[in-house]
């Protein structure tokens, strides 16, 4: 059928011209869910109206209307923030208290009720950003944090950028004092710049400095929308005091209709090209990095391996494949591809190459020279440019523009339009192979966690399993990475819903585990599911007062330390280039990467935020029984903390 | 006979000697032998039980070591992947020596069938 097509003018040159012109156009996705997802989140403005009534305020019995005037705020501007994020169906906004939003602050409580959108309380804005980051990936919907405009901003500005990296919306609100009638102090003048965002703006999507009310409204609605169209981002909104704490003087003020912005398809002749080359191909592989948006991704991705019988190596930015299903590969396969597909991959050169981490920085090519990579998603559709986190360019033979998942579904067409019976069966013989690769692997990790099982401090392989052991018939969530404690959940857990991991970090910036859990485990709440963060004491250190947090909304959720008391990863480093140099490591690597002497008592520092725990578990009698009674707390609807006495890795 | 009985103690009693000198000698060299592999840092990236690890960069097992003395001195040596390279300058011949034999010494952990959470996986 392509080459039908192929032949009525549309070659390779064509179809590029396409995708620039076409590809990323907002194109109606599929009959169905697009369409309902316009309407559930068709929303409209509660109180514009009403506000304009509400103008015609009283004056309190005993005031002149000059005294009224001079001391009282009627109908003050947040009141109508407050409304916009609402219509935004924002049902919480994370912060830590800042008197440049003591405005926005009050109309949340007084005006709002403190319901859509809901504070969260939070010790630093790195929290309330990370937050943000794992309930939005959770919830499928962006959660608001507020920021004083200078410090706030400066204190999110790491878990901003995760979430930049990690393609995850958020909706940043930052106050500022724009004019100097306002800035009673000098602190407000350290509080105020002339680019609040200027320190995250080179990592966030999109940003504005709304001049009134009607503004801010409409500039909200913008960056919603741009914030949800792939690549998602973060963006900013100033929210500035004036505007919020004066009354208001605009009439007819108005939110845009808020829709869900359709999705960027990928050009329809490169999706039926792509299908020619992996229904021709003898060996196919296919890499799949933030692919999968919600279980629907999952189960396409299934339905395209299966129907291609091709391993599929799941990166692990989002949850992307069942790790159980006899395709799911590790990255090894890539080695005997002919033609690979990477779906929402960020770096498909470090697919396709190995650069080696040593004096001569060894380069080879892991794939075979002729193997052809298709690339489908929105990593080229790229906003930013100083943070080079897209990673090193790779000239795909056939890259296509647009949201993978929403272009899948065109892709499985295609292919079971070229896919014959004949054909179906030669690919069909693919499947044992595979079969047994994923079987041998399973049993060589089960036959690997027995070693140093009876070890002290505990091995990491003791630390995961006595857990899966206890939670596997319950309806658990994990929402931290795994790759720093040996894989272990990759490996043997049985992982099959898309909400079962969180994916990564986005920019591995320390702190993430700890704190996007708490925003993860919110998401998970409502469902009644038991959220298990596993993470390392360096980065819990990072971030220990959201463990209060959780506490103090009473969010359940059960956090495993993995104290192997080292910044482990940079112990490696340091004794890797002592070997390089031929110095040795007798001097030791240990200054400025271990975190002992004294030993962190994380079972300690949870309780005294009313965070129950247990620890530290040094020996492996004693995990199991801790992690059990942690479980029950976290049944119970309350945070729980077991710091684990570890080994390494 | 008297004579006989009192060579036969002699003897036992020496033998018994020799098995506390040679079992603590073997002690002392595994006493050694794990100090360095702690000094050197091998647990580091394989575990102190020499059990290897998945997590990033994969590092293999070494203990039981599967390898013999050659292979893995020549691994230290001149390793091909990620691990760096022990050169003599800072791990002596001595000491890979004393390393190799503690980590082919770690005894072998229990079967899978005697691990619940791993049985019932």
């Amino acid at each position: 059928m392509a080459n039908d097509d192929k032949s009525d003018g549309l070659n390779r040159r064509g179809f590029l011209a396409g995708a620039t012109a076409a590809g990323l156009a907002a194109v109606p996705l599929s009959k169905t869910t697009n369409v309902d997802a316009q309407e559930s989140n068709r929303a409209s403005a509660p109180l514009p109206n009403s506000m304009d009534a509400a103008m015609e305020h009283e004056i309190p019995g005993g005031y002149t209307g000059e005294q009224a005037k001079n001391y009282f705020v009627h109908h003050p501007g947040s009141d109508f923030m407050v409304d916009v994020l609402a219509a935004l169906d924002l049902d919480y906004v994370a912060l830590n208290p800042g008197s440049a939003f003591r405005g926005f602050h009050e109309s949340i409580l007084n005006y709002g009720g403190n319901r859509k959108p809901e504070i969260l309380t939070c010790v630093h804005e790195e929290h309330a950003a990370a937050i943000a980051h794992g309930y939005a990936k959770v919830a499928k919907k962006p959660m608001a944090i507020a920021c004083h405009g200078t410090v706030g901003i400066q204190h999110a500005a790491m878990a901003v950028y995760n979430a930049y990296a990690d393609r995850v919306p958020m909706f940043i609100l930052a106050a500022d004092h724009g004019g100097i009638e306002d800035r009673t102090s000098q602190v407000l003048w350290t509080h105020t710049a002339r680019d609040p965002l200027s320190p995250i703006k080179d990592y966030i999507k999109w940003d504005d400095y709304p001049r009134s009310l009607q503004h801010f409204g409409e500039s909200a609605v913008r960056a919603y929308r741009y914030a949800l169209t792939p690549p998602m981002g973060p963006v900013g909104i100033i929210m500035e005091t004036v505007l919020q704490e004066s009354d208001v003087h605009e009439h007819g003020l108005a939110v845009p209709e808020v829709l869900a912005p359709t999705l960027p398809l990928g050009d329809p002749n490169a999706i039926e090209e792509a299908a020619d080359w992996l229904a021709n191909a003898e060996s196919p592989v296919i890499y799949a990095d933030r692919f999968a948006q919600d279980q629907e991704g999952v189960d396409l991705l299934v339905e395209l391996a299966e129907l291609l019988q091709a391993p599929v190596v799941d990166q692990k930015g989002r949850m992307n494949f069942p790790n159980g299903h006899h395709l799911s590969q590790t990255a090894g396969v890539v080695g005997q591809a002919d033609v690979i597909l990477a779906l929402e991959v960020r770096d498909i050169w470090g697919i396709v190459n190995r650069l080696q981490d040593a004096p001569d920085h060894t380069l080879t090519r892991a794939a075979p020279p002729n193997a052809r990579v298709i690339s489908l998603g929105t990593t080229e559709v790229n906003f930013g440019s100083n943070y080079q986190d897209f990673t090193r360019f790779y000239a795909a033979d056939l890259p296509i523009a647009g949201d993978a998942q929403s272009s899948v579904p065109y892709l499985i067409e295609a292919l079971r339009e070229r896919i014959s019976n004949r054909r179906a069966s030669q690919i069909s013989e693919r499947r044992e192979r595979w079969a047994s690769a994923h079987a041998s692997r399973r049993q060589a990790s089960i036959d690997a966690a027995r070693y140093a099982w009876n070890a002290t401090p505990i091995s990491t392989a003791r630390m995961s399993l006595e857990l899966y052991d206890l939670v596997k018939d319950k309806d658990w969530a994990l929402t931290a990475p795994d790759n720093l404690h040996g894989s272990w959940e990759t490996r043997l857990w049985n992982i099959e819903r898309h909400y079962q991991t969180n994916g990564t970090s986005g920019a591995y910036g320390q702190g993430y585990g700890a704190s996007s859990a708490v925003g993860a485990a919110l998401g998970h709440r409502e469902h009644g599911r038991l959220p298990i963060c596993i993470t390392g004491d360096g980065d819990t250190m990072y971030v220990p007062g959201v463990h209060w947090t959780a506490a103090h909304h009473h969010i359940p959720l059960l956090t495993v330390v993995h104290n192997n008391r080292a910044y482990h990863q940079e112990v490696m480093h340091v004794q890797k280039t002592a070997a390089w140099r031929q110095r040795g490591v007798d001097k030791g690597v240990e200054p400025g990467n271990i975190i002992d002497e004294p030993a962190i008592d994380f079972a300690a520092l949870a309780r005294s935020m009313g965070v129950f725990s247990t620890g530290p578990v040094a020996s492996p009698s004693e995990l199991r029984p801790a992690l059990a009674q942690a479980i029950d707390v976290v049944e119970q609807g309350e945070p729980a903390l077991v710091d684990v006495v570890s080994q390494p890795r | 006979m008297k004579g006989q009985r009192c060579l036969s103690v002699v003897l036992s009693i020496a033998i018994a000697a020799a098995a506390v000198v040679g079992a603590n000698a073997q002690d002392d060299a595994r006493r050694d032998g794990r100090e360095l592999y702690l000094d050197f840092g091998c647990h580091q990236c394989h575990g102190f039980e020499g059990q290897g690890s998945q997590a990033s960069p994969p590092n293999p097992r070494i203990a039981p070591t599967p390898y013999p003395f050659e292979a893995f001195a020549a691994f230290v040596r001149t390793p091909v992947r990620l691990m760096p390279p022990y050169s003599p300058n800072v791990m002596s011949d001595e000491q890979l020596r004393a390393i190799y034999d503690y980590v082919a010494a770690i005894p072998e952990p229990p079967g899978i069938d005697d691990i619940p959470a791993l049985r019932d996986l």
